[in-house]
């Protein structure tokens, strides 16, 4: 056993690895939504939030992890997440297997600080920006979208001439994404500490930093197998060190840290004499006073409340719209965890993550940008993929009559009163003829707009040809609402019938 | 160029024609005429393929407009996002029957493009165009390239003065235009010229410059070698995009001409439209590049069934 778990390990993990990271990098939308969805919801962030929803993915997802992590310690963290595998790969390029990683205390204060502050900010209802803050799963996509795919869009442009010469088709030019810069740095920084943390002592950003990993080492710590050294057997060559990455086994006590223990199983493998095994652990007496658990108590107290944040936040100059199967803006809040996989699924990419749009606490999360695009009529990819059920899927019907802002005609702009020509743009583009036209002087068509018809999708304020400022703009509105549906009798046949007209 | 290379051989064509058939024409009329008139073909009650087969065959084949070796553009309308049925965009069967057509007669490739208003690759696949051509032999050319776009002047355009015309146009020998047939909340009709608005890059600046008077400009830059009318089932209403298969109605009816203008012109009066209330009709005819009277053409009426 101990010879194959390792490759095991790594085969899975490298399989949510690469399934992730081509999911975020997907600029051509070739990864199926469901495989994309699939891998992020097993993510226990997404699974917690989607389980609190009654997703049942995410359900099973949460309590498989809790019950794996029960019995067998923090799978999770090598084998699913793929910030944590992300940073093994990192680790690998310098250290090899030369370097010991000592054994470190780890710090608790900052562990169970982190911790005992996300989950405030969670009971203080701040729970999607603690989880935009501090999931993983969602720094790993912001920074493989945000980062990754932006780079990997330029060079794709950047070949398209060369293809083009050769007479190829196959590689086109798409949009280059436009992040806007707090989101960039956002991605930067995040991507700058792990890289560097796990360069210089592997997964002490899953040790330290992480709340998902303190939580589960707590669980962990009662695990009912656990990687145990055989004191009969360990000669303390200090082959197990070398192959630790979170720096957890004690060879003077001979004890390994379980809460800090992410169950590579490369101990496992490196040890020589037998030293190192999965126990059961279950019989053990009751532990002495327990020093982790106070650390977390009393790092919780100390910390400042959040809750008198929120009212720093710059106001808005226009409210933004949430994608159709949010529902309303407070649940989107309250439930993105700002990965963008919703962003780079999208095809027509009028999803653009917000900076400051939606207030501080809608850092990253997704709204319509209907200077960039509109939303497509017959699309439901955003809800396919969301992860955490921030953005429910709809079924067709019911995202063509779900209205997430309502289209607002200023006539004083309009090209057709300022210029006296035909346009109609935006009933051009409008799929559901909220926006039709209707005669004009001069036998002109001037647009008229039907509230209750229209969805908010936008595609008359982005083909308004009016500037600086558009004729026709969408309102968002704050909760979603369900539009008309228009009914028309079957048009007649032009006259003659069965001849022709001329 | 070679368009006055073509327009040179059709016209020797037609004075050959012509003379030959002099003879003839001159015991039935005292009063024979100098040239033939333009043909526009009009057939009905057929299916798509076989009511271009004949419209072809009555405007003398498509050998009159795609020799062997030439490159082809065809360029239909594949500005939306929906499928075939709602009748918003050149129905599939139809493209892919003229791909391969211009494959037959010898046609060195044979290119597809549209500047699309919905999400190109979505179109180009939920139309049906994309795979249509792909089995007739057809080449599948984004038009969402601005890269691909080549700024032309426009000298004898009123409002539209220069435009970014995708290469497709200015490189392809033989351009072959083939729109849907539907109504418009903007422009009323869109017909044969209007569908050219695909071919350029900013098609905002037609909406914000009188619509009407740039499809018309447009036309004296480039005229395509010949249109085709899909009125299979064309959308009486709630055009361009459509929003139900309700908005169109069964006419089964396919319209051929080299004149753009005559073209458009028959397909208002498809639509119980009155010609002289599409403004872009009159222009274009004003710019001399057809002819908006019926009655001056060789019209061809085929009833298939």
């Amino acid at each position: 056993m101990r010879r194959w778990l390792k490759p095991l390990r790594v085969a899975i993990a490298l399989v949510f690895l690469g399934v992730l990271t081509a999911a975020f990098l997907d600029f051509r939308g070739l990864v199926p939504a469901r495989l994309a969805h699939a891998f992020a919801a097993v993510q226990i962030g997404p699974a917690a939030l989607a389980a609190t929803a009654g997703a049942v993915l995410g359900g099973v997802a949460l309590a498989v992890i809790l019950v794996v992590t029960l019995l067998f310690g923090r799978v999770y963290c090598s084998v699913i997440c793929p910030l944590g595998i992300l940073q093994d790969v990192i680790a690998r390029l310098r250290h090899r297997r030369s370097r010991v990683l000592r054994f470190s205390a780890g710090n608790k204060l900052l562990r169970y600080g982190v911790l005992a502050g996300a989950l405030l900010a969670v009971g203080l209802g701040a729970t999607g920006a603690a989880f935009t803050l501090l999931d993983p799963y969602s720094h790993f996509g912001r920074i493989v979208a945000t980062l990754g795919r932006s780079a990997l869009v330029f060079g794709n442009n950047a070949l398209v001439p060369v293809a083009q010469a050769l007479g190829g088709q196959a590689i086109y030019r798409v949009p280059p994404p436009a992040p806007s810069l707090g989101l960039v740095l956002f991605a930067l920084g995040a991507a700058i500490t792990v890289t560097a943390l796990a360069l210089w002592r592997s997964r002490i950003y899953c040790n330290t930093v992480c709340p998902v990993g303190t939580a589960l080492g707590l669980l962990s710590r009662a695990s009912a197998f656990r990687l145990t050294i055989d004191q009969t057997a360990c000669t303390k060559c200090t082959d197990c060190l070398r192959a630790c990455k979170a720096q957890c086994i004690d060879l003077r006590t001979g004890d390994i840290d379980a809460s800090r223990c992410v169950s590579c199983a490369n101990c496992l493998g490196a040890c020589q004499h037998g030293g190192i095994a999965y126990r059961f652990a279950w019989r053990r007496t009751p532990r002495a006073p327990d020093s982790q658990r106070r650390a977390f108590v009393a790092s919780a107290l100390l910390l400042p409340p959040l809750a008198a944040l929120p009212s720093a936040a710059p106001k808005p100059r226009r409210a933004p719209v949430a994608p159709p199967g949010a529902q309303n803006v407070d649940r989107l809040l309250d439930r993105c965890t700002g990965c963008q996989l919703c962003v780079t699924a999208c095809p027509t990419q009028v999803l653009q993550p917000s900076v400051f749009d939606y207030g501080w606490f809608g850092f990253a999360k997704p709204h319509l940008d209907f200077g960039r695009a509109f939303c497509n009529f017959d699309c439901l990819r955003c809800g396919e993929v969301c992860p955490t059920g921030a953005i429910t899927p709809l079924a067709l019907a019911d995202k063509r009559l779900t209205s997430v802002g309502t289209a607002k005609f200023e006539r004083s702009r309009c090209i057709v009163e300022t210029d006296g020509t035909d346009c109609a743009a935006c009933s051009e583009h409008c799929p559901t003829k909220a926006v039709n036209t209707v005669p004009f002087r001069d036998n002109l068509r001037l647009p008229e707009v039907k509230e209750d018809l229209c969805i908010g999708c936008g595609a008359c304020e982005f083909a308004c040809p009016v500037r600086p400022q558009r004729a026709i703009t969408v309102t968002a509105r704050a909760t979603h609402t369900r539009a008309a549906k228009a009914v028309e009798a079957k048009p007649q046949l032009p006259k003659p019938v069965g001849d022709f007209p001329f | 160029m070679k368009t006055s290379r073509r327009d040179f051989l059709k016209t020797g064509l037609a004075l050959a024609a012509t003379v030959s058939a002099g003879r003839f024409t001159r015991a039935l009329a005292a009063d024979a005429p100098a040239a033939p008139r333009t043909i526009l073909a009009a057939v009905r009650d057929g299916s798509r393929t076989a009511m271009l087969d004949r419209a072809l065959a009555e405007l003398g084949g498509l050998g009159q407009f795609v020799h062997p070796g030439q490159t082809v553009l065809i360029k239909p309308n594949i500005g939306w996002d929906v499928a075939p049925d709602l009748g918003a965009n050149t129905h599939p069967e139809l493209v892919g029957h003229l791909v391969k057509l211009c494959r037959d007669a010898g046609a060195k490739s044979v290119s597809v493009f549209d500047h699309t208003c919905d999400q190109w690759q979505r179109c180009y696949a939920n139309s049906g165009i994309e795979p249509a051509v792909r089995e007739a032999g057809g080449i599948v050319v984004t038009g969402d390239d601005h890269a691909l776009y080549r700024t032309v002047e426009i000298p004898r355009g009123v409002k539209l003065k220069s435009a970014e015309v995708h290469q497709l146009v200015l490189d392809s020998e033989v351009f072959i235009n083939v729109p849907v047939l539907k109504h418009h909340s903007g422009s009323l009709m869109t017909g044969a010229a209007k569908n050219l608005m695909g071919v350029v890059w900013d098609r905002r600046f037609y909406h914000r410059n009188d619509l009407h008077q740039c499809i018309a400009d447009f036309l004296t830059f480039r005229k395509p070698d010949l249109n085709i009318v899909d009125a299979y089932h064309p959308m009486v209403r709630n055009g361009p995009r459509g929003r139900a298969a309700d908005d169109v109605v069964e006419l089964r009816s396919l319209l051929a001409s080299t004149d753009i203008v005559a073209v458009d012109t028959a397909a208002a009066r498809l639509l119980s439209q009155n010609p002289a209330d599409i403004r872009h009709i009159g222009l274009a005819a004003a710019h001399g590049v057809g002819t908006s009277n019926l009655d001056s053409l060789d019209i061809r009426r085929v009833k298939l069934a």
